[in-house]
């Protein structure tokens, strides 16, 4: 079982994964992987309280991997991943 | 409409400056999350689940052809092409940059809009029905109160961290409930007395959310004058007295249900009594000087024009919005106008930055260059020439917004829901695409006739599910998610709330599910006259449990 | 000794915060509880003030108007109890003291609980003052009738 940690930027609000080396990514590909809970949550922890001008409110999530592909097990979390289901006007 | 005076434009341009100062700090780290999240929402800035979201309030729905203008530079400029309209009348965008919104609200500053209190624990943008001024069956334009309740509900020092959010709404047709008061914390109805004054019916605690609850008359006639103390004094004792300890307990519905409604009505009485001064009567010469604001347009003089000689026409796709778009006016000669934002494949309330432009030409060319946002997620146009609308219709569908379902099954009020909502728990936007894909014959449409759809993707009720004719609310199940599905409820005056059918419903089942108990309807009904929420109202839920379920056995629909 | 913002100036705090059960020292702000229970003595001292929770009303202090400070506590910023509480202080009990916002005071909150009747604030640790001070100037028209103002905006227009 693994988690990453996952928060929002502070600058646009886009999702923002942790990397392995502490900083942040945009995709979940790019998440560090963890093999455990209490780490993670202690690792999103540190991050909100330490971190608050490049990321805010971060938090742990459970993930899978399939063929070395990270995949959020939530809804809530893959929507969050890929955005939203539904067409958006101008992707930007 | 409401026009700033120097007082006003102050106000609101202040308030862009602070906000400015309060993002910098943000920013700087001067201020922590915790701190800013506070600020930024009191100010209508969330945070969703791939962005900030920014809410910009039309105080009672009413805008601008300039007004929108700005709204579609903003879409264009600052987000990806659109804004979103809400059931509370307002105007969202889902992509805006934090570093940006300080600029944005210069911007809206500059047409004299903002987005003040579309957010946090405080008095909420006022809301009112939006044919306000021009319905037929309207006692008095409840428009000047709005303005004037804005005003006062602005930066109101004593009341800026309520228990909870407080809404308030406004409707000047007694006979007709357009604007759902029942089902806010404060509803306010112009009434006549015995003695043929003027003054307000006072409704408090309705609300939907967690708790679905009908609001009660706590005062059935309040003079004008002592309007705004009156409801400062319901605000106190709500702010007093409210629960603090659970924020799904901490509207007002909750406590009025806890204490009585005699009990509340008696203190909310006792602190009038203790804080109403003369100053604080309304005079009759502001609401004067307020409603001429609000004067009726240059109407020409014109013969009276039934549009039905449209209806059955040639053109029936002219014929047929007409039908189911055009709303009496009380002025001979002119119509209102419903431009349906229920777009096949848009989410429902999503206007482009191109419409948004389009649409305010076309106020400007049809309706004195105004409109207004209604809660159902549509525009009206409001004084059209009766004679214009196959013009304005051509023009709509130039622009994909000449969509002919008005009040019809395809009409689907729909929150975000987790497309995009930090709060939901299901998708909502995705549902109603399809249904609307389903059900896109207009005979069909015609034939079901008048039903509400409305699709909450969480309890919160963005999508007023609960007074939805078919209510649908997304759940989660282990982050998979489901769909109850409600039926029989209404915002108006038979305001009534719905009841959830039977066992909760899978994505591939919630469509099929929605057909059954139309399909069910149109075999029942007594004749082509009895709505579907009559039908409901008069055999009860058994035969739509049979329709869906398979049988009205309370195990096998497995009610929960 | 702490500074605090009184009268929209940033002033050395002359009060002492005394814990209940320590013993007295200075000019004493006391707990709500304490005040009721040793009132007799309390009440010769040549200045006092009472520390009172949220969740009291203005009648739950006896004898508030010979009170030389009332500092009422916002246990959290979002708690908006108070801001009912001093009005009622300064409108309807016409106390002329000083009373004070203590406990999870921001400096965005400074010019609504001014307008309410707080005239001093003991803000948050760590926060600063100086900038505090700039948010006073920072709304200046207003629309209702507060503490300070009888009048609301269609009697001033």
């Amino acid at each position: 079982m693994f988690w990453v940690v996952t928060a929002n930027f502070t600058e646009d609000g886009a999702v923002a994964y942790r990397r392995s080396d502490g900083t942040w990514a945009r995709a979940l590909a790019e998440a560090g992987l963890l093999d455990s809970e209490a780490i993670a949550k202690e690792l999103a922890t540190t991050a909100t309280q330490r971190e608050q001008r490049e990321i805010s409110d971060a938090y742990p999530i459970q993930i899978d991997v399939e063929n070395g592909v990270i995949l959020a097990q939530s809804a809530r979390e893959r929507i969050r991943a890929n955005g939203p289901t539904i067409r958006v006007r101008r992707p930007d | 409409m409401y026009q700033y005076d120097d007082y006003d434009r102050r106000i609101i341009t202040e308030r862009a400056q602070q906000f400015r100062g309060q993002v910098t700090r943000r920013l700087s780290g001067e201020i922590t999350e915790d701190e800013f999240k506070p600020l930024r929402l009191q100010n209508g800035l969330y945070r969703q689940l791939h962005a900030y979201m920014l809410r910009v309030a039309v105080p009672y729905g009413l805008l601008s052809s300039t007004q929108v203008r700005k709204l579609a530079h903003i879409a264009r400029t600052y987000d990806r092409g659109y804004g979103h309209f809400t059931t509370r009348q307002n105007i969202q965008y889902n992509w805006p940059k934090l570093t940006d919104v300080p600029t944005i609200l210069d911007e809206l500053a500059s047409v004299e809009m903002h987005a003040v209190q579309t957010s946090g624990n405080c008095v909420r943008n006022i809301t009112a029905d939006h044919f306000a001024g021009i319905a037929r069956d309207e006692l008095e334009d409840p428009r000047p109160y709005c303005e004037i309740l804005r005003q006062w509900s602005t930066f109101h020092p004593e009341f800026a961290h309520l228990p909870r959010k407080f809404k308030i709404a406004v409707t000047g047709t007694p006979g007709e409930d357009r604007a759902a008061v029942r089902f806010h914390d404060i509803g306010l109805r112009i009434v006549e007395n015995a003695r043929g004054e003027r003054g307000f019916e006072v409704l408090v605690g309705g609300g939907m959310g967690r708790t679905p609850i009908i609001g009660e008359v706590v005062r059935e006639f309040l003079p004008k004058k002592h309007f705004l103390s009156y409801i400062d004094s319901i605000l106190r004792v709500y702010n007093l007295h409210g629960r603090r300890d659970n924020k799904y307990k901490a509207r007002i519905k909750i406590l009025v249900a806890a204490l009585g409604i005699d009990e509340f009505r008696r203190r909310v009485e006792e602190d009038w009594e203790a804080s109403r001064t003369p100053e604080l009567e309304l005079p009759d010469a502001e609401i004067a000087r307020v409603a001429a604001f609000f004067a009726p347009p240059a109407y020409e003089s014109l013969p009276a024009s039934d549009p039905t000689r449209i209806v059955l026409g040639k053109d029936r796709e002219l014929g047929n919005w007409v039908r189911n778009n055009v709303v009496a006016h009380k002025v001979p000669g002119y119509s209102a106008v419903i431009i349906s934002v229920k777009q096949k494949g848009t989410p429902p309330g999503d206007v482009s930055d191109t419409q948004m432009d389009a649409i305010a030409g076309l106020a400007d060319r049809f309706s004195f260059g105004h409109l207004v946002v209604t809660h159902t997620q549509n525009l009206v146009l409001t004084d059209v020439k009766t004679s214009e609308l196959p013009a304005l219709h051509a023009e709509l569908r130039r622009i994909d917004l000449g969509e002919a379902n008005a009040n019809k099954i395809t009409d689907i009020i729909t929150c975000p829901g987790l497309d995009y909502c930090d709060l939901a728990n299901a998708r909502s936007i995705p549902l109603s695409l399809e249904i609307s894909e389903r059900f896109d014959r207009i005979d069909y449409l015609n034939d079901v006739g008048d039903v509400s759809i409305k699709i909450s993707g969480c309890i919160n009720a963005c999508g007023h599910h609960h007074v939805g004719n078919i209510g649908i609310l997304g759940i989660d199940k282990r982050g998979v998610e489901f769909y109850q599905l409600m039926l029989g409820g209404s915002p108006g005056n038979d305001a009534s709330i719905g009841k959830i059918l039977g066992r909760a419903l899978a994505q591939d089942e919630i469509v099929d599910a929605v057909e059954k108990v139309l399909d069910r309807y149109l075999t029942i009904r007594e004749s082509s006259d009895e709505r579907f929420l009559d039908t409901v109202r008069r055999v009860g839920f058994d035969p739509f449990k049979v329709a869906v379920y398979g049988s009205a056995d309370p195990l096998e629909a497995g009610a929960e | 000794m702490t500074q605090i913002i009184r009268d929209r100036a940033i002033v050395d705090d002359d009060f002492v915060h005394i814990a209940d059960g320590a013993e007295l020292s200075g000019k004493p702000i006391v707990s709500l509880a304490r005040y009721i229970k040793e009132r007799d003595s309390l009440r010769t001292l040549p200045a006092l003030g009472v520390r009172v929770p949220p969740d009291k009303l203005p009648a739950d202090i006896p004898d508030l108007g010979r009170l030389t400070l009332i500092a009422l506590e916002l246990t959290k910023f979002t708690e908006g109890r108070p801001y009912s509480v001093a009005r009622m202080i300064r409108q309807r009990y016409g106390f002329k003291g000083e009373l004070r916002a203590v406990g999870d005071v921001l400096r965005d909150d400074l010019r609504y609980l001014e307008r309410c009747g707080f005239n001093a604030f003991e803000l948050k640790q760590g926060k600063s003052l100086t900038s505090a001070l700039e948010a006073f100037a920072e709304l200046g028209p207003t629309y209702q009738a507060d503490a300070n103002e009888p009048l609301p905006i269609y009697r001033r227009r």
